[in-house]
């Protein structure tokens, strides 16, 4: 009888892709990923857009706070950051795209070493405080420095030609997006299985006994915030170019806590918690919005009057439940059908 | 001089304000050991009950006030009851991101209840200018810098002297020892609720009656954070301080810096702070052992 996965050796440990049938089932979202843009009417494909994008932008934060655990409510600040520093490069100075995207990477990252310093001596609440302050801080610099941003006028970006390919279409644009989340998802589990990735989890669990082992805590955590804030900033340029426009009202803080809920809800430290979490949350309004018109046309009137307040509530009920409920997000819940599944009808 | 003296004054008042929220975050953490990060949600929500008090039942200030006090208490219990004690063992990043959730749908529920335009909360007294020397004060700003002042006098009574007050003290320094000696650390974490929500709210009226009501008075509470930071999360007559200072701090930074500084002066401030004296000018440092 069957009885579940077992690892018997340290390559199966680090292994990209657990087993074949994932490999397959991934190639088969993939396809369906480059079909869909043809399939899909200009109003689904916009939600696959947001989706692609905000995956992205989850998959940085993850690094950061589900792999290395320390908590960031200020990443809509690298967001912004790398946001500009795009438009700056390229609607400012018109500079190829690949170098926009290049800045909008390393322009947060550099950031992210002066909100890291500071953590390197605080830990949980009080770093949470540093980044939420480092958010606020930031939005007052791009305000004030009108000769380079524009304060808050704000920039206005076009969608990029990359190596002679326009990404100007809808159809265009999402496969630009879908090539950043897969590069990115490959990047974020290929750290994961890294030395550097066991390093971050390692801090996470106990930091303490990470030092102990000779991890150097200092230039880790500072490396998760680097790495972490690059691709945040890439999400960032992306969700800039997709609202051709860049301002700080583009970015409310809403988006870091939106970005927490989808790492909560998901599953923190996990990829596919990433993936499965931002789904549920981009694609929530929308769901919430179709059973409300069901079953009747009075609440449906309600939530189109208070569509951003009910929205939000969503958001902060969503979080609420699943941290009381079901504390390891949707890919706890899978894992835990996967093996009742296996071990029917024993329970365990 | 006359200058720096009106800002002087108008930032002990706006920073009155900020040290009684910020007494709110401190009473919840020294007695549950964790940031409420509703707080200025919740300062918000009582500033607008007392608001519809207000306006239906006719500006009575004891009306509103003793009806702004019950609706806090309510409010705080009702939180703590409902969200929070259910969370009692979780860890603390989980708690804290409820807080979360809480402020997301509290600041919501508040657009969705009213509307999100500015109101004045008018009791007919508050808004007088009384001059000295020179120097315009409304009797409200004096009025509060009086309330956080008798407080303070007030809060430092009950932790050293009351019974609940000593309690408090138990259950922060350790609950499970606290428990054994027969204290009731659920009670507790409900007194402090409600005690945090009034004090809070108090800090929300007297903001509404000198300034006025918008739903981006929740941003008081992301202000009054670099307060309880700089005074230290656990020290309650501490937070009250560091309000003082930050209001002080801010109100210069706007009147010699210019206005965006204002808004920042604070965040750059516990920044600073945090990197020398991570637990704050009054905090106590926690020792780990290993």
């Amino acid at each position: 009888m069957r009885t579940g996965d077992y690892k018997q050796t340290y390559g199966e440990l680090v292994a990209l892709i657990e087993s074949p049938p994932i490999w397959l089932w991934s190639a088969v979202l993939l396809l369906a990923l480059i079909v869909a843009p043809y399939v899909l009417n200009a109003y689904a494909l916009s939600f696959l857009m947001i989706i692609l994008i905000t995956v992205t932008g989850a998959l940085g934060l993850n690094i950061l706070t589900g792999y290395t655990g320390l908590i960031s409510l200020g990443h809509v600040g690298f967001l912004v950051t790398g946001a500009y520093a795009y438009a700056i490069l390229v609607a400012k100075y018109h500079l190829p795209p690949l170098i926009g995207f290049l800045g909008a990477g390393l322009v947060p990252a550099l950031a992210s070493l002066i909100v890291g310093a500071p953590s390197l001596r605080l830990k949980g609440l009080y770093l949470a405080i540093t980044t939420l302050a480092f958010s606020f801080i930031i939005n007052t610099v791009i305000l004030e420095m009108r000769w380079l941003t524009n304060g808050a006028r704000g920039l206005s970006v076009q969608r990029p030609e990359i190596l002679g390919i326009s990404f100007d279409s809808d159809a265009a644009f999402t496969y630009l997006c879908l090539g950043v989340a897969t590069l990115t998802l490959f990047a974020t589990l290929n750290i994961r299985r890294s030395r550097v990735g066991r390093a971050f989890v390692a801090i996470r669990d106990n930091d303490t006994a990470a030092r102990v082992m000779g991890i150097n805590l200092h230039a880790y955590k500072l490396l998760a915030f680097v790495t972490s804030a690059f691709i945040t900033g890439l999400a960032g340029a992306l969700y800039g170019i997709y609202l051709s426009f860049v301002s700080v009202e583009g970015f409310p803080f809403l988006l870091s806590i939106e970005a927490l809920a989808i790492l909560i809800v998901g599953g923190l430290g996990s990829a596919l918690g990433a993936v499965l979490g931002t789904v549920l949350i981009v694609l929530l309004p929308e769901a919430a919005r179709l059973v409300f018109s069901f079953f009747s046309a009075q609440l449906d009137a309600v939530f189109t009057t208070g569509a951003q307040e009910l929205k939000s509530m969503l958001y902060g009920l969503v979080i609420i439940l699943f941290l009381r409920f079901q504390p390891r997000g949707l890919v706890g819940a899978w894992h835990d059908i996967r093996r009742a599944w296996v071990n029917w009808p024993l329970r365990y | 001089m006359q200058y720096l003296l009106q800002l002087l004054i108008s930032g002990l008042a706006i920073g009155a304000i900020y040290g009684l929220i910020a007494m709110g975050f401190a009473v919840i953490y020294k007695s549950t050991g964790l940031v409420n990060f509703a707080q200025g949600e919740m300062t918000m929500i009582t500033a607008y009950i007392a608001w519809t008090i207000s306006t239906t039942v006719g500006g009575n200030v004891v009306v509103v006030a003793f009806g702004a006090i019950l609706a806090a208490i309510l409010l705080g219990l009702i939180i703590e009851r409902v969200v929070m004690r259910p969370m009692l063992g979780e860890p603390v990043f989980a708690t804290v991101m409820v807080t979360i959730g809480l402020a997301v749908i509290l600041r919501s529920a508040i657009n969705f209840i009213w509307d999100a335009y500015p109101h004045g909360l008018d009791v007919g007294m508050g808004r007088d200018i009384v001059r000295f020397d020179g120097i315009g004060v409304r009797t409200g700003q004096i009025a509060v810098i009086a309330t956080l002042l008798a407080l303070l006098a007030a809060i430092w009574a009950f932790f050293r002297y009351s019974k609940m007050g000593i309690a408090m003290r138990a259950v922060a320094a350790d609950d499970r020892t606290a428990l054994l000696m027969g204290i009731s650390a659920s009670r507790v974490h409900a007194m402090a609720w409600a005690a945090s929500s009034v004090i809070a709210g108090i800090g929300g009226v007297f903001f509404a009656l000198s300034y006025d009501l918008s739903p981006a008075m929740f941003q008081l509470g992301l202000k009054a954070f670099p307060a309880t930071i700089l005074g230290g999360l656990d020290a309650v007559l501490g937070s009250g301080l560091g309000g003082l200072l930050i209001g002080i701090t801010e109100n210069l930074a706007g009147g010699y810096l210019g206005s965006d500084m204002k808004e920042i002066a604070g965040f750059a401030m516990i920044i600073v702070v945090l990197m020398i004296r991570p637990f704050g000018m009054f905090g106590e440092r926690d020792i780990e052992r290993v």
